[in-house]
């Protein structure tokens, strides 16, 4: 890869002769793992910090319309509950898209 | 994996015409500092796969901090460059001996996954994990978790998939790197 220090090239003309090793289905088992390490590690009983259920459907469904504050950051990343949740609403998706 | 040159590191910086010059002395600073970054990052750290995040953090630093001074030599920005990439070591360091020293040794054998311990430990991985990472790659990163499509993401945050597949490349690799250690028990 070839990238200049400034001129007109940005990061965009850069990414596009970038080349991924990992394609999207190793990254989607990834992310299956992350899950699983999340539903171990991150019990939140109490749905400490959760944000609003609507907020992920919202995520699942209209993601242009959720910001990074309504989703309180990383939170689902540390929280069981939340991942449980989203699993569910992806799972209503699908079985809605199905039908 | 081929590791990046010094120039490749600097493809963030962007930057006026007039302040040309400071791209050019952060390029020869970044080249200056280079295998000794790495050498340090192998004896404080323990390896060096954090030695090209450490410079680019120490390079934005820098970067703000230069903006205001059309004075500074080469040399002088290499010092500078030098000195915050020593403190994002040390800051690494000092979180890093935040988990290590958590409890003894000898209860490492009994500890479980749902041991309140090991739960403190995980999270606090995972912070360091993420931490400093932009805003856009969080989201991005939330929206892969969601199981978006990478083009979608692309789609939802107006750029294209490969600029966005980029920018969250090095969060995934320490993410795949970290549950891989989970999994050796590392």
């Amino acid at each position: 890869m070839t990238v200049a220090i400034a001129d007109s090239i940005g990061k965009d003309a850069v990414a596009e002769n970038q080349t991924f090793p990992l394609d999207e289905d190793n990254d989607t088992l990834l992310f299956e793992k992350l899950q699983e390490h999340v539903l171990a590690h991150y019990p939140n009983p109490e749905r400490k910090g959760c944000p609003d259920p609507a907020v992920l459907k919202s995520l699942i469904e209209t993601p242009g319309e959720v910001t990074l504050a309504a989703l309180n950051d990383l939170h689902i990343f540390k929280c069981a509950e939340c991942t449980r949740l989203l699993m569910e609403l992806r799972q209503q998706k699908k079985h809605e898209a199905s039908e | 994996m081929l590791l990046p040159s010094p120039s490749e590191l600097c493809w963030g910086i962007k930057l006026p015409p007039e302040q040309k010059w400071l791209e050019k002395a952060i390029h020869f600073a970044v080249s200056n500092i280079w295998q000794r970054a790495h050498r340090i990052a192998r004896s404080q750290l323990g390896d060096e796969s954090q030695t090209l995040e450490m410079i680019e953090i120490a390079i934005g630093k820098a970067v703000d901090r230069l903006q205001l001074n059309s004075q500074a030599s080469p040399e002088e920005v290499t010092q500078l460059l030098e000195r915050l990439y020593l403190q994002e070591v040390r800051h690494r360091r000092k979180a890093n001996n935040r988990i290590v020293l958590v409890g003894a040794s000898e209860d490492l054998s009994s500890t479980s996954t749902h041991h309140p311990q090991s739960l403190v430990d995980s999270a606090i991985d995972l912070d360091i994990i993420l931490q400093n990472i932009p805003p856009e790659v969080r989201f991005a990163l939330l929206l892969r978790y969601s199981q978006s499509r990478w083009n979608e993401i692309a789609a939802v945050l107006g750029t294209t998939e490969a600029s966005i597949r980029l920018r969250c490349k090095r969060a995934l690799n320490r993410i795949r790197q970290k549950l891989e250690d989970k999994k050796h028990g590392l």
